[in-house]
């Protein structure tokens, strides 16, 4: 009798364990659409996407929207998609560590959202692509396969460039540099008062420094052929011009720059210009936030400035960091899902989001700014700086190869003399050249 | 600690003769004369107690590490269907990654200098303190095994304190004695790095391999010290002669235990402190393997790196178990 009970207890345990792995299909019996949205809790926090889903639930009867926020949003969904349960939503862009974006995208398993941009916006009478800022779809960002196919829908925008201190510019008299030829003779001045020109928070930052160099010397048809990676674009004067130019301004980087640049100490070099011991850094506008606690210079007053010119009036370029929307292919309501997305560019959410800082990419919303951030915004209403979005293309992955370690992280090693300019532009070209044979 | 591994019959007689004094060998004989006394119907019962550990196993140890052995063979971004077979070109490919090659001698080398410095600390403090009579040594003790019970990451903020290249602790006091010249940048220089990340593995582990090793020597009988006091051994002598001996099954357990965490510990502690930089110069294999699997999309690239690291690991500890085989000793 015993035994038997013992025996029953085992086989309840096990198949209790075999349930519990196998449980949690979708629960929608109501007749209602369960809309997943997962998202990733930045520097806007999450009460925006609430208010934003209350707001299309009211309109939208037969829909209930489930949320996931969360700032490590990839840890969460992932294992669930490995299992083939997947979201219908994510806003998520790319650039993250875990890299989620760009896998879907390399795995080809997203969903054409082209159709979305023909889309009547819920509740009014213009299209998303009438309301989106000119430009901003077509790129690599949206159009990671160089077609004329959107997979990511452009979410929030904001300038990457250099951030430094107006207050001290101000105090010294020193006028912020147009050339590159004013930059490193500011250098020499500064560093004559024990201020070195550059740091970084970590050589990952480098990226909106990189892309908006590079268009900077060769225009945006030479920023395509290094992003699609054109055979031997790394062996073109161009591209050692941008090496030099930024070999010989980290020979000005802050001494401790190096020692500082991982996960644990970046914000220390981030303090660096705070307390006027650096002059510039590339960075984005989540700086402002993300110090905010942070003790300062007395007369503090952070400024964006694009990267100076390579030729006194030539055209300058602002790296444009863009969040995305994008449905995988292997969501399970994909059409609720795309009018969800159009709705996201209504006047009503774009209203809410604004409120929380998040700046969709929608024709004259950067009027409707204040403060900091709307400083930050008028970097583009200067006549010769571009907005330059985009990244390198997407190819099969290629194991062992990673370009943006290669063209970032060295810079550690240029600062430490570990490795030389050549050995970079060498190493450089390998890589590209790897992955150009891949996207072939 | 007395009859880990007893491959020779002899010592089984051996036990006996000294009256069975050694506790475990005591209750294995009471188990073998239960034996017999199973009767059959015992089986079903048996297996039935076992089942739901034996499912557990396989779910979660079986099916991924053969999981993880057939990914190697493919390549894989990790979500979408398309697998595609490519046979051993992964591992041919890893003979060609220079970043791999180094992230395997970081991995070495941290095994090697963090074992040796570990291990030889750990029996010279645990001798000291069990043989010496310290005074306050249960403090000590105390001191020395909080840092196993910190996460990881505290110990990476705590160690990203102490190297600070303006005022941490090291270099702070190096100023302090006039030592400038001694003053280093811990986690930018690449060529020490790697031993900075190595000084706060050896702080984490120290005091649990001491702790481990003290419960092993506070059992020696001391009949055997003062016999050979009075014999004219000195405190080293006894060391060698006596204590080394006597606690060496228990030091060939902790040091294949040690190799594998090691291996785990390196990657999370390198993972919270420099990230494997600057510029991959403290990376080590599992986390450049997490580097490939996720944030480069090569899922099969990277289970390959774990295959690697798997056999690497398992060969490690073959060989350790191997080298350091002697006959038990008993007392």
């Amino acid at each position: 009798m015993r035994r038997s009970l013992v025996l029953t207890g085992a086989a309840v345990t096990v198949l209790g364990l075999l349930a519990g792995c196998s449980s949690g299909g979708s629960g929608s019996d109501s007749g209602k659409t369960t809309l997943k949205v997962a998202a990733l809790e930045g520097g806007y926090g999450r009460d925006m996407y609430t208010q934003v889903i209350k707001q299309y639930e009211a309109s939208h009867p037969d829909i209930d929207v489930q949320l996931q926020i969360s700032k490590s949003i990839e840890d969460e969904i992932t294992p669930n998609m490995k299992a083939g349960r997947y979201p219908d939503v994510v806003v998520l862009g790319q650039g993250r560590k875990a890299a989620l974006t760009e896998t879907l995208i390399k795995d080809k398993a997203l969903e054409d959202l082209t159709p979305v941009l023909q889309a009547k916006i819920p509740g009014e009478n213009k299209t998303v692509g009438d309301k989106l800022t000119k430009g901003i779809v077509g790129n690599l960002n949206t159009n990671p396969y160089g077609t004329d196919k959107t997979y990511l829908m452009p979410m929030y925008y904001a300038p990457t460039g250099l951030f430094y201190n107006q207050g001290l510019f101000e105090q010294k008299g020193w006028k912020v540099p147009g050339t590159w030829d004013e930059m490193f003779a500011l250098g020499d001045t500064a560093e004559k008062q024990g201020i070195p020109l550059f740091t970084y928070p970590t050589a990952g930052y480098l990226d909106s420094f990189f892309f908006a160099l590079l268009a900077d010397i060769g225009g945006e048809q030479f920023y395509e052929d290094v992003m699609t990676y054109k055979q031997d674009v790394w062996k073109t004067a161009n591209a050692r011009k941008a090496l030099d130019i930024t070999t010989k301004l980290l020979g000005y980087a802050a001494p401790a720059t190096v020692g500082y640049a991982n996960e644990q100490d970046f914000t220390k070099n981030q303090q660096l210009i705070l307390d006027n011991k650096a002059l510039f850094m590339p960075n984005g506008t989540w700086i402002v936030g993300e110090m905010a606690d942070a003790p300062r210079a007395k007369g503090f007053k952070w400024g964006l400035t694009p990267l100076p010119a390579v030729t006194a009036g030539g055209k300058r370029y602002i790296t444009t960091s863009v969040e995305s929307a994008w449905v995988p292919s292997a969501a399970e309501h994909k059409d609720a899902a795309k009018d969800f997305i159009a709705y996201l560019y209504s006047d009503e959410a774009a209203k809410t989001f604004a409120q929380s800082n998040a700046i969709q990419p929608i024709e004259g919303i950067a009027s409707s700014l204040s403060g900091e951030n709307a400083e930050f915004y008028k970097v583009y209403e200067d006549p010769s700086v571009a907005a330059l979005v985009g990244g390198f293309a997407s190819t099969a992955p290629v194991a062992g190869v990673d370009i943006k370690a290669t063209l970032f992280d060295t810079a550690n090693s240029i600062i430490s003399g570990d490795t030389t300019e050549d050995k970079w532009q060498a190493a450089l070209n390998d890589a590209s050249e790897k992955l150009r044979q891949a996207g072939d | 600690m007395t009859t880990l591994s007893t491959p020779s019959p002899g010592s089984t007689n051996r036990t006996s003769e000294t009256g069975g004094k050694a506790p475990s060998a005591g209750s294995s004989r009471r188990g073998a004369r239960a034996a017999p006394a199973r009767r059959r119907g015992n089986t079903g019962f048996v297996l039935a107690c076992l089942l739901p550990a034996l499912v557990l196993f396989a779910v979660f140890m079986v099916i991924p590490t053969v999981n993880v052995f057939r990914t190697s063979l493919y390549t894989w971004g990790g979500f979408s269907p398309d697998k595609r077979f490519v046979g051993l070109d992964n591992f041919r490919r890893l003979l060609d990654d220079e970043q791999f090659v180094r992230a395997f001698q970081n991995t070495v080398a941290l095994l090697v200098v963090v074992t040796v410095v570990t291990m030889s600390m750990g029996l010279f403090l645990a001798a000291i303190m069990t043989r010496q009579r310290l005074r306050g040594r249960n403090l000590y003790r105390f001191v020395l095994y909080i840092p196993n019970v910190l996460s990881v990451v505290v110990i990476a903020a705590i160690f990203s304190a102490v190297y600070d290249q303006k005022n941490g602790l090291l270099n702070g006091t190096l100023r302090l004695l006039s030592l400038d010249g001694l003053q280093q940048v811990w986690l930018g220089n690449q060529r020490i790095v790697l031993y900075s990340v190595a000084i706060a593995m050896v702080w984490q582990s120290l005091g649990y391999y001491m702790v481990l090793y003290m419960a092993g020597m506070a059992s020696i009988p001391e009949e055997l010290y003062e016999a050979s006091a009075l014999d004219g051994a000195s405190a080293t002598r006894q060391f060698f002669a006596i204590t080394l001996p006597l606690i060496w099954q228990s030091l060939r357990t902790t040091l294949t235990f040690f190799v594998m965490s090691a291996v785990n510990l390196s990657f999370v502690l390198v993972r919270a402190m420099t990230g494997g930089g600057p510029d991959g110069s403290s990376d080590v294999l599992l986390n450049y393997m997490y580097k490939q699997a996720y944030t480069n999309s090569s899922y099969g690239y990277g289970m390959a790196i774990g295959v690697v690291v798997f056999a690497f690991s398992f060969l490690v500890s073959l060989l350790v178990s191997r080298a350091t085989r002697r006959e038990p000793l008993q007392f």
